[in-house]
């Protein structure tokens, strides 16, 4: 048992630091809202120079092309860039290029992974359907076999960032007599193929999402992830890469020293308040608790084991936690902390306001926090299912 | 970055625990609670064990561990809601054992082999860890009340908080002086505490204002892990009971509303007990300070009473019973939620610093 950070650790989150400092201008910060992840000019920049220090890969084996540096490195670049809301690639980066890495073919990795690193190809993720969400084995997207590779008719929702990616990562049923989780193939898919089209959903908190359908979409076999039929595996190794960093304290830390640093500019009274500073301190502990669940589920993963129960204990924490700390920070602030985003008086571009409305999504986004209860029952205690 | 004990911890936890299930049957436990008086045996047998020294240096007969071992006894004492001072005596003697400013060497060996039992004396009328009115005079004396102090007449010495002519400190004082009166309280716990008046009683100062902060910060830290081993055990019985019990024609564990309030009993659970062995860990090698002391503790004290309500609600009307052993860990985590500063004076402290940025790693 020992607490302390390693001396390397440390120095990684400092260099991690000293790089984002670098890059983080108010220009690339508008490009990016602006283009809502699609790339621009200066991110192009930005990720060749993100490319160029090799933190993508750097806890990939040696032999799939990365430094094998422990999955807590990359824990901390997540953290690091959750604070400052910088992009690093998210689920493309975290959860699709090693399951590229891990189960693609070798022409699939010298077709992707190149583009992926240097930030050119972008996947949203295609899983959720209409009638298969928190189900998703059930699923009904179809692939019927034709020949040099998959006609795919079906329909997908959720599929955030569609419009701004260059591929869809697309479970789809390829074998329908198959059992439930037996007939899935992940296929990806071009954005600008014939037969696919994207209708954006508008969401509460300002950001976009979107629905996608597939009419008589031709995939070619090349663009089927092995094992055919076996994408159900492929789609729980790719969620179990996002689990290393799935529910960063960062962000939550930077909502907080956001409204004290308000506070202290504008309404030093307020945060004289002995109330105020007893919620900010019932804050801290929240968050201490958040970061306590965190640590521990980044560490097993980073022993190679794998606790179900700890994953989803980080994820529930964290997006709990989400919506009460940026409900009460918001409250704290008083009316400007209701000021959107577009209004030049809101505090950090209405970074806490935006956080409170984009909070439900982390609740039953990623496996609701209601299934993540079950599993961590079910599989951390051992409770009867 | 390792938050799993080593194999040394490990092999203390286990014999530990082990130990404790044949040596403290429920039913001693109830039996000495009925009495409210410390398991003497129990003290015994701890002292034969090793275990009240575990935390001291090897030079007087310690076992020249730290904060996290007598983390691990506490805690595991908690598990058999164990009547006897375990928090207050070890807190004491590491206390004792850093700051004398003199050689206790004799004291510490004393307490070592289980003769020597000192208990902490802080709070008084204000309800304040930082208003100390108890004073000792020129010639030792020592006069003032003291509030819900643990075991002190299982004690041999009190070790006092009080402002003498050397400023705040603690002292030492023996508990057969005929200047020391005590007022039994019956408490939530029902392990003995009491009142104490000092009337002169001759104090021996031991160790000067930095000491009792820390006697403060370790008393915390040890008492979050006695927590947690309450919590722990009223979350491993529902699991169980919930299991074997049937209703509807199914264990109750099979109902999701069950295991959604059991989800979240775990999840107070492992984020205490990250925390508190955090805690404990950066304590020893003093990268910790009063306000993480008092972060933990708080938090501590406000999710214990959650979990064993929660464990109730799931026990139903068994769980009351005292037949039951869960009141066990429903009464004493209550009771130490109180005892070393409350869930509102311990996030009081924190609160006088909320400017500085949290950690997120």
């Amino acid at each position: 048992m020992d607490f302390r950070w390693p001396d390397e650790y440390l120095a990684f989150r400092d260099e991690v630091d000293a790089f984002i400092q670098q890059w983080r201008t108010p220009e690339l910060a508008a490009e990016i809202q602006q283009r809502e992840g699609a790339p621009g000019p200066l991110s192009r920049k930005y990720f060749a120079a993100l490319q160029d220090r090799g933190w993508m890969r750097m806890c990939w084996p040696a032999d799939m092309g990365g430094e094998g540096r422990d999955p807590i490195y990359q824990f901390i670049l997540v953290e690091a860039m959750e604070y400052w809301r910088m992009p690093y690639g998210n689920l493309t980066f975290t959860s699709i290029a090693p399951s590229i890495g891990q189960y693609g073919s070798e022409h699939q990795k010298q077709k992707y992974l190149p583009g992926i690193w240097n930030g050119e190809l972008t996947f949203a993720i295609g899983y959720s359907e209409p009638n298969a969400g928190t189900d998703l084995a059930a699923l009904r997207t179809k692939g019927e076999k034709v020949e040099g590779g998959w006609k795919v008719n079906g329909q997908k929702i959720w599929t955030s960032l569609a419009e701004n990616s260059t591929h869809i990562w697309l479970a789809t049923r390829t074998d329908p007599d198959a059992k439930k989780h037996a007939g899935i193939s992940v296929l990806i898919v071009q954005t600008n193929a014939p037969g696919v089209t994207i209708r954006p959903l508008k969401t509460m908190s300002g950001l976009t999402t979107y629905e996608t359908f597939y009419d008589d979409v031709f995939v070619p076999d090349e663009d089927v992830l092995p094992p055919l039929h076996g994408g159900w595996g492929v789609i729980m190794h790719a969620l179990n890469h996002e689990r290393v960093g799935l529910s960063p304290t960062s962000n939550l830390v930077r909502n907080y020293d956001v409204v004290v640093a308000e506070l202290q500019r504008n309404a030093p009274h307020k945060l004289a308040d002995p109330v105020v500073r007893m919620r900010l301190a019932e804050l801290r502990m929240e968050l201490e608790r958040h970061r306590a669940l965190a640590i521990r589920n980044a560490v097993t993963i980073s022993r190679g084991e794998i606790k179900p129960g700890e994953a989803s204990m980080a994820k529930i924490s964290g997006s709990e936690l989400r919506y009460r700390m940026s409900n009460l920070l918001v409250d704290i602030l008083g009316r400007v902390g209701g000021l959107a985003r577009d209004d030049d008086h809101a505090v950090e571009r209405a970074l806490v306001q935006g956080n409170f409305l984009s909070s439900p999504i982390l609740r039953f986004g990623g496996g609701t926090n209601e299934v993540q209860r079950s599993i961590l029952a079910a599989r951390h205690l051992g409770m009867t299912r | 970055m390792d938050p799993d004990f080593d194999e040394t911890q490990l092999l203390l936890q286990t014999t530990t625990r082990q130990f404790l299930e044949g040596e403290v049957p429920f039913e001693r436990v109830r039996e000495h609670e009925e009495k409210c008086r410390a398991d003497q045996k129990l003290w015994q047998a701890m002292a034969a064990q090793g275990w009240l020294g575990v935390a001291l240096p090897e030079a007087v007969g310690g076992g020249g561990a730290g904060l996290v071992e007598a983390g691990i006894l506490v805690h595991e004492l908690a598990r058999r809601a164990a009547v006897v001072p375990g928090v207050e005596a070890l807190a004491s003697a590491i206390v004792l054992a850093r700051h004398a400013d003199a050689d206790q060497s004799a004291l510490l060996r004393g307490i070592v082999d289980g003769e020597v039992v000192v208990v902490p004396a802080l709070l008084e009328a204000g309800d304040d860890f930082a208003q100390v009115d108890s004073a000792v005079g020129e010639a030792g004396e020592l006069s003032g009340e003291k509030r819900f102090v643990d075991y002190p007449d299982f004690a041999t010495h009190h070790l006092v908080s009080a402002r003498g002519p050397e400023g705040l400190g603690l002292y030492l004082v023996e508990r057969g002086d005929a200047a020391i009166e005590t007022e039994e309280r019956s408490c939530t716990g029902r392990t003995p505490q009491a009142d104490v008046r000092y009337r002169g009683a001759n104090a021996q100062r031991v160790a000067g204002e930095s000491a009792v902060g820390q006697l403060l910060d370790i008393g915390r830290a040890l008492t979050a892990a006695q927590i947690l081993g309450s919590m722990e055990v009223s979350l491993e019985m529902t699991v169980e009971y919930t299991n074997l019990r049937v209703q509807f024609g199914q264990p109750l564990a099979s109902f999701q509303a069950v295991q959604h309030h059991a989800a979240d009993m775990c999840m107070h659970v492992e984020s205490n007990r990250f925390m508190v062995y955090e805690l404990l860990d950066s304590l020893e090698r003093g990268t910790a300070g009063s306000a993480d002391a008092a972060l933990v503790k708080a938090s501590v004290s406000r999710s214990v009473p959650f979990v064993t309500m929660q464990a109730h609600q799931l026990h139903g009307g068994q769980g009351l019973i005292e037949e039951n052993d869960l009141y066990f860990f429903t009464i004493r985590g209550k009771d130490r939620s109180l005892a070393w500063g409350t869930a509102e004076e311990c996030l009081a402290k924190v609160a006088e610093d909320v400017e500085s940025p949290p950690r997120w790693i």
